[in-house]
């Protein structure tokens, strides 16, 4: 089933164009990696995937509710870690943080909760950052550039995490301009040009 | 809505609290510049114009200059403050909608806690300016300080969502809210009573705080004026700030949705 669906997204900043076309499609359960050179176009088709921002012509269509974690992590430095998990409790409307303080426990953000976001590391400001995009059980994730500042507990965590999502059927897309560990991938697309212009898929062994 | 607002207008409050810059300038920056003009200007008469009234009254040049050091206080400070906080929210704010947060609810939040650090800043203001004066009219003068107070919060408000960088919104800040407070002082300014200043935001909380500390009186008709500013920064701000939120969207499970995410 298809959770998420991109076609002819094209966008341009006055005269530079910088996605000329792009056609993506994800579906339940698909871990896919977009991959690219810096300044490719990666992030603006991220964003513009997650609604952020307004694509000058194609169409969008996502099945179920969207996490979105930003390459730049997007926190309020002046208010805790409760507080953010508060708020976006509030803006998903769900009953509980249940799901989220799991995921601070996985992600070793425990004991952060009365401390504002400011007084953070990096890398703890990145993983609350993912655990906002994750605390409502979306159906398609985005994700940019996710494990920058991540340690390699964090990171193999982070892993952990992903195929769970992967086998509860989240539709799941990866922006890198490197991609490590390429085997973890169901497919790989490459962003040359302002489109996909190639695209690896893993293939399962055969049982 | 109810719980989306009730949680931003406490996490707006937290945010406006943790500035531990505003505070300190609070608590030290306005005792010091009372001191300062009350040690600069001589207790002489001074003419101040009552353009609401048209009457020149013969003032005391002292208790004036300590009404418009007040002013420009706070004008800077509440400028300083919601600056400040608009700037460090503004790409969070954003994905707070794009995650389902009404925009309203987020707007209104803002509203309530410029609000309420108009009303601490000015009412702190009053205080401490018993210590250098006691004037007749107090409740005018905090009147005047809070209308200050919340018109230049609001102008932070504005002036965070249109630059592009915090440098030049705390710069623009300072040269407003100095230039403004001190062309409204007769002692500062031989010009003060021209009829040009009435164009200005400080002109009205100025003639508020004067009326009722030297005339008894208080100006309806001023209150009006000085609120009008503030709606207008108000709106304008606010107008723009809608404008670069993304459309709030909240996908249902099981049917296609445009995108928009958290």
């Amino acid at each position: 089933m298809t959770a998420l669906a991109a076609r002819g997204i094209r966008k341009a900043y006055g005269r530079h164009s910088v996605l000329a076309g792009v056609d993506l499609e994800v579906t339940a359960g698909e871990l896919v990696a977009v991959v690219g050179e810096n300044g490719s176009g990666k992030s603006t088709l991220l964003r513009i995937l997650a609604g952020d921002l307004g694509p000058d012509s194609g169409r969008i269509t996502v099945r179920g509710r969207v996490g979105y974690c930003p390459q730049v992590t997007v926190l309020d430095e002046a208010l805790t870690v409760a507080q953010h998990l508060r708020y976006f409790q509030v803006a998903y409307g769900i009953p509980s943080r249940r799901r989220a303080e799991e995921l601070v426990g996985r992600l070793g953000c425990a004991g952060y909760h009365g401390q504002p976001v400011g007084t953070l590391s990096g890398g703890t400001r990145q993983k609350l950052s993912l655990i906002l995009a994750l605390m409502h059980d979306p159906a398609v994730l985005l994700l940019d550039e996710p494990y920058q500042g991540f340690d390699w507990e964090t990171y193999l965590a982070f892993w952990d995490l992903t195929e769970e999502l992967r086998t509860a059927g989240t539709a799941t897309v990866v922006i890198s301009h490197l991609v490590f560990e390429q085997e973890r991938f169901d497919r790989i697309c490459h962003l040359r040009s302002g489109r996909i212009a190639e695209e690896v898929t893993r293939h399962e062994p055969a049982a | 809505m109810n719980q989306q607002l009730d949680t931003a207008i406490r996490h707006s409050l937290a945010e406006h609290a943790r500035n531990r810059l505003a505070a300190v300038l609070l608590v030290a920056f306005v005792p010091v510049w009372y001191v300062l003009i009350g040690a600069m200007i001589p207790h002489a008469s001074t003419a101040f114009r009552l353009r609401s009234t048209g009457t020149t009254l013969a003032v005391d040049g002292h208790n004036l200059s300590l009404i418009s050091a007040g002013l420009n206080t706070i004008t800077i400070i509440a400028g300083f403050v919601v600056l400040t906080a608009t700037r460090r929210a503004m790409a969070f704010d954003r994905r707070l909608v794009l995650s389902g947060y009404r925009p309203g609810a987020l707007i209104a939040a803002k509203t309530v806690a410029a609000v309420a650090v108009a009303l601490v800043i000015s009412g702190y203001a009053a205080l401490v300016l018993l210590a250098f004066w006691r004037p007749g009219g107090l409740g005018a003068i905090m009147l005047g300080f809070f209308l200050g107070a919340v018109t230049y919060a609001t102008l932070g408000l504005l002036i965070g969502v249109l630059v592009r960088g915090d440098l030049e919104g705390f710069f623009l800040i300072i040269m407003i809210a100095l230039l403004d407070t001190f062309l409204q002082d007769p002692v500062d300014n031989p010009l003060a009573n021209k009829a040009v200043l009435e164009f200005f935001p400080a002109y009205a909380p100025t003639q508020v705080a004067a009326a009722g500390a030297f005339h008894d009186q208080i100006l309806i008709a001023m209150i009006a004026l000085s609120l009008a500013w503030t709606v207008v920064f108000a709106g304008l701000a606010f107008a723009v700030l809608r404008l670069r939120m993304p459309h709030s969207s909240r996908p249902q499970p099981g049917g296609p949705q445009p995108a928009g995410a958290g």
